[in-house]
């Protein structure tokens, strides 16, 4: 579960077919009913392109909640200080690629992510006394009994039986919305904990740190994953399933496309 | 008139590897007066429950990770969902050699406990003492999962960044 298969350069599309029919996880099932044509460039094709500056900022504050979640489980929690310096060195790592800055750009975008992060432990969403369940864990579920692929995923924080999700946004999450926007997702997770516990979650939480002039949180409560959520979600992995059997990957053109990295990529696709 | 009251108790437990066993029992009785349903109820509840609380203790066969070619629940058409049991399994009876985890969450564990001089199996119990508020072998799986990944980072190996967070396709990033 903890080792990550190293992809060889030399797999053929098959295999990568194969192993992609073999395990699955929300964001490619995501992307895949999303848009099958962009599935296939980053997960099949694996086109490299440049990382984006908000998912340089998105990681950088995802490391920082990490540790700081990590650090009230054992009862040390960090000072504002050490917060700070493990910002500095999330957002100074490079390891997934550098982002090409426009001039000026970086050192807003770092300010945006500090401010986002002060804002969050400033307002105090997760009392220090109450000790996690389990911080960014990487779990799977064997799904075979469905006839269906591993599912596998990383939650972010659980909390008394709470499934909590972290994410950065440019604007205000609607509730509403969000609750399904984010249902495969939630579900994969729901499904998840599920396996892995034994035990049904309490409910979900999608904690938004909002990037605006100035920043805010907003917390959208779920309950947990109905049976008919479930169901949605096995069918949505069957669609899955299916269309890499027929290797169905036809681009699907729509809003989605402005924020598109294979947009040229798409344009040659006939 | 003699007033007859039925009166049934069941419970339904979950067991490991997604078995469950149940148990009810059940009880007649005679009363002579309608004034006295309510304070007989009360009696039986508490005596069935009682007794029910008392025998489902004993678990009897409990199916292991190696035994699933029996003890499994049916595969399912393909497709079709069957929602986890929501009341939450139990620990497993006690037993000192019997491991929560999988098999090959277990491996892991003594792996990085025999190949790394500094993380001892006290230091992982410590550990695992310190997170969950008890011992390796009664970690869940999303805690065994927990406690590898400290481990690793305890024995300087932490596993790779996840890419999960990859050019999210609206505004809205995984932070
Ligand atoms: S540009 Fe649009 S249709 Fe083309 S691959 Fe990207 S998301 Fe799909």
């Amino acid at each position: 579960m903890n080792t990550l298969a190293a992809s060889s350069p030399e797999r053929s599309e098959q295999d990568v077919l194969t192993a992609l029919q073999a395990t699955v996880s929300a964001s490619r099932l995501s992307l895949f009913l999303q848009c099958r044509l962009k599935f296939y460039f980053r997960y099949v094709l694996k086109l490299k392109k440049p990382k984006t500056a908000s998912l340089h900022l998105g990681n950088a504050v995802h490391a920082v909640l990490k540790a700081w979640n990590k650090a009230r489980w054992v009862q040390q929690p960090l000072s504002l200080k050490v917060v700070h310096e493990t910002y500095q060195t999330a957002w100074a790592d490079n390891t997934e690629g550098s982002v090409a800055w426009e001039p000026g750009e970086e050192e807003a975008d770092k300010t945006t992510g500090w401010r986002l992060l002060d804002t969050y432990l400033r307002e105090s969403h997760l009392p220090a006394a109450i000790k996690p369940d389990a911080v960014e864990v990487p779990v799977e579920a064997d799904l075979q009994q469905h006839g269906l692929p591993r599912l596998i995923g990383i939650l972010d924080l659980v909390q008394q039986r709470q499934i909590i999700d972290y994410k950065t946004s440019a604007t205000t999450p609607n509730a509403d919305k969000v609750s399904h926007t984010t249902e495969i997702q939630t579900c994969s997770y729901a499904i998840l904990y599920r396996h892995n516990t034994g035990a049904q979650e309490a409910g979900m939480q999608l904690h938004h740190l909002v990037k605006l002039k100035n920043p805010k949180v907003v917390i959208t409560t779920l309950p947990p994953m109905s049976p008919g959520q479930e169901t949605r979600l096995f069918r949505q992995m069957e669609a899955y399933l299916e269309g890499l059997q027929r290797r169905d990957f036809i681009p699907s053109p729509g809003m989605h496309c402005s924020s598109c990295e294979f947009f040229n990529e798409c344009r040659l696709w006939s | 008139m003699a007033i007859k009251l039925s009166a049934n108790y069941s419970k339904k437990l979950g067991l490991p590897q997604y078995s469950s066993h149940s148990f009810s029992a059940s009880v007649e009785v005679e009363l002579n007066d309608i004034t006295q349903v309510e304070a007989e109820v009360q009696k039986l509840y508490q005596l069935l429950q009682q007794s029910v609380d008392q025998e489902i203790q004993q678990p009897g066969f409990v199916p292991t990770a190696n035994t699933n070619g029996n003890s499994r629940p049916a595969p399912q058409q393909k497709g079709r969902a069957q929602p986890v049991n929501g009341s939450g399994h139990p620990s497993a009876p006690p037993n000192a050699d019997r491991w929560n985890c999988t098999d090959g969450q277990r491996g892991f564990i003594l792996r990085i406990v025999n190949e790394n001089p500094g993380i001892t199996k006290q230091v992982a119990e410590e550990l695992s003492q310190q997170l969950f508020g008890i011992g390796v072998k009664q970690l869940n799986k999303m805690q065994a999962s927990q406690l590898i990944e400290d481990l690793l980072v305890l024995a300087g190996k932490p596993t790779p960044r996840q890419t999960r967070w990859q050019q999210q396709p609206t505004n809205a990033q995984a932070a």
